[in-house]
């Protein structure tokens, strides 16, 4: 049954018009191709502006988000989206600006980059930063092809990448896609990096490690300066994904850890919001002896002028057709400025204690993935509750009959039936009591009638979603659109 | 000041909870001596102060509306009906991630899964993904796609295809072992078929624009006998708008198609964010980088739709992964499905039609100017290539009269010296052509 | 049970002459969940000994496979292309994934039996 139509399922209509004809003769197709170039048919649905209207206004009201519900998905620093910064960045000044034309005509974007980037490096301790990617993972790629390059301009050859187990999926991949063998470093039983074993595998074919902190478990990796003497007695780099920044800002910087190469999310740190899925936006910072491989261009000053310098003695070159996403960078500066440097220190504060409080408590009714404290995500296990029959993803989807959307899920891979949860500093003492009390009595379910949870989402309009027949049966595309 | 709600009492009240007395106690864990002491920023602003500073610095922007503007080449002002920006900027749709829980994105599924089905029958091929990051981004995908389904390991690149495209495939195949040819065009601007023959050898894939970066649509068919033939993989890289004249590229054997949907919907944004989409056969299906939306149904047999085949992401599949990418432009996918509901099909054409007409009245009459050339071709969709001596001084000229003739192009390409590439969007008017013309006629 | 010889990554193999059946186990099959796509090898392609030899997807995993026995194959359970959920349901039946020709039948000490292999499952869990 089809209860919401597809945009291309509705009945033809006559389509609004925004453009004038212009003042020429307009001449078919066929005047200026050969016929055999051209389409015969067009199956593209036409409708009217207010029915396009309540198409979307009616998709859109059919999502969580994090201006409608609780949304504490761990790793992603799901926080508020200042509405200042909507403002702000979308302004026509900006988003009618083309590449290609003079420098003189944007210099009001480069000062804003310029001066970001001057933030960036005094909130990280590194030199200089690129905003030529588009995301964490792209970053992540970007700082593989930086090792890359490194090593190769050096003479060496070395061809390993250590990642710990507990690790983000994009790091091998994006370590993978650079041609980097990975190897796995196995974590402790409370979650922290297992030395002994990194001393065992470190060695002169190894390139790099890529390292989270607070780790995916939401731990500080106490032993930060043994990793640093290990890995740099070796020659090798320190990779820091930033992803985790949240609970560090204003507290620590990555280069007093050692690291080397460094991104941050600017769609999770500093509170771009995260558009269902991106744009988002990265930034690559560097210490000072790599900032020549950084991707082209940087933006530089030269008197009261900024330019976009391509000078860069051994960059890896691009990732991206043009520079950055100008609306999330524009956000993410706004953002700095209007909470000033007690505002951030305050957000690594507040989001450390908020999870802490959520790990107090709950501690005794969901296994914790650590007895060490937390820093700003908390994971649980649920293995405990497949007693009874019920996995970490049904508990998520009863989560949802609660108005509130489910942690993630059966992420970090080295704890079974993991939820990871990451309330951030926006969240209210009176949600989070909220969502204990949610999960208690979850939990009284869980004891008393476990099947309500496998049939979870009971009150939700859509029911539990049959992802297997998806996926054996995959269709993809709207199929009566004649392909 | 910062956006957080607890009060005094809240924190006193969970620290002690916790067991706690004071909030450093919770950064015990980390040496002291990686301790800071305090930032060396600005302290916070209020919001009239910041609102001042911001719209300061984006007064000293000179945005494309204060011109009469022929800049093309990879972005595009095409018209942007408001209800879009409306649409898309919905709470729901800003401020939510990743639909991963099902039951509770249908919104954000459905609008993708429309967007695929877009891209399916502009493209007419079977597969498509739910966004890359941008244009460039999405052919470097293509070509590692290709890589890892023939497992050859030569790369053909058309020459024609957008400078900084080529770029970023030479960045991301950078640390493997892939050898990279670029076949060049001739002299009236389209492929050199004769060169491509020769190099097709062992070549896992090959990679072509049209129309190209000079706006020259290329014979498909022709290319197509040639590569198909081989065995190699055929991408192209293809202007969306012009696919509501042109046919189809799966019917001219095309294997992928990618390229940039800023051209439906997007804002210039100074080239970003914008869109990148990839299109495939369906039987390279599990190769596909990036997010899959499928259908399917809930528990009471309601039609609904959630991500699929993620087992080739890697979220799962970690250092197999097909891409590393996770964060994706979700939201501008969506644009791009927003932009052509609102135009409708007649809409869609339109824009084509008039960008097309518009494009070929102006090179009719920069032809009447004597000292203008045209070293290529006249088969162009809405951008073509110009020449005229001491180009860069006669843009100036036009700069000053609030005029942007085109693009220069002998940066890119070094042999094209005073040519210039040049775009005319739906929206340009006769009065805004012939003023060009008649300034650039007083230059000259 | 016929005398089934296991592996440690959760393959079963039956050996009947000179060839031999191969397929996962039913604690592989649970821990998949739903198998929605497998991997095949093709026949006549011959694998070592514990390598690789094709892939079965759920909707949250992806488990490598990896050959028991070094050997050609001869046969594969072309029935799991359009019904995957075999492996589900009949794991050591109509779940299996190939056929082969057993080249050494020696390496079957390189294996569990059935009583190692359980014992091997309660250690590990």
């Amino acid at each position: 049954m089809k209860v919401f139509p597809l945009i291309f399922e509705r009945k033809k209509e006559t389509p609004t018009e925004y453009i004038k004809k212009p003042d020429i003769a307009i001449k078919n197709p066929e005047e200026f191709f050969p016929s055999h170039f051209l389409r015969t048919q067009l199956n593209l649905p036409s409708l009217s502006e207010p029915t396009v209207v309540r198409h979307f206004t009616n998709l859109a009201m059919r999502n969580f988000s994090v201006d409608t519900h609780f949304y504490p998905l761990g790793s992603c620093t799901m926080k508020y989206n200042p509405k200042l910064n909507e403002e702000l960045a979308f302004q026509d000044e900006f988003i009618f600006l083309h590449p290609y034309q003079k420098e003189e005509d944007f210099q009001g974007i480069l000062e804003i980059i310029y001066d970001l980037e001057k933030l960036l490096c005094e909130i990280t301790g590194m030199e200089r930063f690129s905003f030529g990617v588009s995301a964490g993972a792209h970053a992540e790629l970007v700082g593989m092809l930086i090792v890359n390059a490194y090593f190769k301009k050096r003479g060496e050859k070395r061809k390993k990448v250590i990642i710990p187990d507990s690790s983000h999926g994009t790091n091998p991949a994006s370590a993978s896609m650079c041609g980097f063998e990975v190897e796995v470093v196995k974590s402790r039983d409370d979650g922290l990096i297992n030395i002994e074993e990194l001393k065992k595998i470190v060695d002169q074919n190894t390139a790099a490690i890529m390292l989270t902190n607070p780790n995916t478990l939401g731990l500080f990796e106490e032993e930060i300066l043994k990793i640093k003497e290990i890995i740099k007695k070796n020659g090798a780099l320190i990779y820091y994904d930033g992803a985790n920044f949240n609970a560090l800002l204003g507290i620590t910087k990555p280069s007093l850890m050692g690291c080397d190469i460094i991104h941050l999310n600017l769609h999770k740190t500093f509170s771009a919001p995260h558009g269902s899925g991106g744009p988002g936006l990265g930034a690559v910072g560097v210490r000072k002896d790599l900032v020549s491989f950084l991707p082209v261009p940087l933006v530089d000053k030269k008197n009261d002028h900024y330019y976009l310098n391509y000078n860069l003695e051994n960059s890896i070159g691009r990732v991206r057709s043009f520079y950055t996403n100008i609306v999330p960078l524009i956000k993410a500066y706004s953002y700095i400025l209007r909470l000033g440097k007690e505002g951030l220190k305050r957000i690594a504060q507040i989001s450390v204690l908020n999870a802490n409080y959520i790990r107090e408590k709950l501690k005794d009714i969901f296994l914790v993935s650590s007895p060490k404290r937390c820093m700003h995500e908390v994971v649980f296990s649920c293995k405990e509750k497949k007693e009874k029959g019920v996995t970490a993803q049904d508990i998520a989807k009863r989560l949802i009959d609660y108005g509130i959307h489910p942690p993630t899920m059966y992420f970090p891979l080295i704890v079974k039936e993991a939820l990871m949860i990451e309330p951030t500093e926006t969240e209210s003492k009176d949600t989070l009591d909220y969502f204990i009390e949610v999960m208690k009595k979850i939990n009284q379910e869980i004891k008393e009638s476990p099947s309500i949870l496998k049939d979870a989402p009971l009150l939700s309009f859509t029911k539990r979603v049959n992802e297997t027949q998806a996926a054996r049966n995959p269709i993809l595309r709207w199929e009566k659109c004649g392909v | 000041m910062s956006y957080i709600p607890h009060t005094q009492q809240d924190i006193e009240k969970m620290l002690q909870d916790i067991g706690l007395s004071s909030i450093d106690e919770l950064f015990l864990q980390i040496p002291s001596s990686l301790k800071i002491k305090d930032l060396n920023i600005p302290s916070a602003l209020p919001e009239k102060n910041l609102k001042e500073k911001i719209r300061k610095l984006a007064k000293k922007n000179n945005p494309l509306y204060n011109f009469n503007s022929f800049l093309g080449a990879g972005i595009y002002s095409h018209y942007i009906p408001s209800a879009l920006k409306y649409l898309s900027n919905q709470p729901q749709f800003l401020t939510a991630y990743t639909p991963y829980q099902a039951e509770i994105s249908q919104g954000i599924l459905q609008a993708l899964y429309e967007y695929q089905s877009y891209i399916c029958i502009l493209t007419g091929l079977e597969v498509s993904n739910a966004s890359l990051y941008d244009g460039a981004s999405a052919l470097a995908e293509a070509v590692l796609m290709s890589l890892r389904i023939n497992k050859k390991n030569k790369v053909l690149l058309s020459r024609s295809i957008h400078p900084q495209y080529r770029e970023v495939v030479k960045t991301y195949l950078a640390p493997h072992d892939f050898i990279i040819k670029e076949i060049p065009f001739t002299e009236k601007g389209f492929l050199d078929l004769k060169i491509l023959e020769e190099e097709l050898e062992d070549a896992s894939c090959f990679a072509l624009q049209s129309p190209n970066f000079f706006g020259l649509v290329e014979d498909l068919g022709k290319i197509r006998r040639i590569v198909k033939e081989r065995e190699v993989i055929l991408i192209l890289v293809t202007n969306l708008l012009s696919l509501a004249i042109l046919k189809e590229p799966s019917q001219e054997g095309v294997d992928i198609v990618c390229g940039d949907t800023q051209v439906l919907g997007g804002f210039p944004s100074w080239g970003g964010s914008t869109c990148g989409f990839l299109a495939a056969k369906k039987e390279f299906l599990r190769q596909i980088p990036g997010r899959l939306v499928g259908e399917t149904c809930d528990k009471e047999g309601k039609r609904a739709f959630c991500l699929t085949l993620q087992t080739r992401e890697q979220h799962i599949r970690r250092e197999k992964a097909t891409s590393n990418i996770c964060t994706n432009h979700s939201l501008e996918a969506i644009r791009t499905a927003i932009y052509l509901a609102l135009l409708g099909r007649e809409g869609f054409e339109k824009v084509a039609l008039y960008s097309l007409n518009l494009a070929h009245y102006l090179y009719e009459c920069l032809g009447k100017i004597k000292k203008v050339d045209f070293p290529f071709s006249s088969r162009f969709f809405n951008e073509f290539v110009w020449k005229i001596d001491n180009a860069k001084r006669v843009l100036e000229k036009l700069y000053e009269k609030k005029i942007i003739g085109g693009l220069l192009l002998e940066k890119y390409y070094p042999e094209l010296k005073d040519c210039v590439l040049s775009f005319t969007p739906e929206t340009k008017t006769k009065e805004e052509i012939d003023e060009f013309i008649s300034i650039l006629s007083s230059i000259v | 049970m016929d005398k089934l010889f296991f592996t440690k990554t959760h393959e079963w193999v039956k050996i009947e002459d000179g060839t031999a059946l191969v397929g996962i186990t039913d604690y592989a099959q649970k821990e998949l969940g739903d198998v929605v796509f497998v991997e095949l090898p093709k026949k006549g392609e011959k694998f070592r000994q514990f390598s690789r030899f094709g892939t079965i997807e759920s909707t949250k995993a992806a488990s490598e496979i990896y050959l028991p026995l070094s050997g050609e194959i001869i046969e594969v359970n072309e029935a799991l292309n359009k019904n995957p959920e075999l492996i589900n349901q009949s794991p050591y039946e109509g779940g299996w994934i190939v056929k082969i020709r057993i080249e050494d039948k020696k390496e079957v000490e390189n294996l569990l039996d059935e009583t190692s292999y359980e014992k091997f499952l309660k250690e590990s869990s």
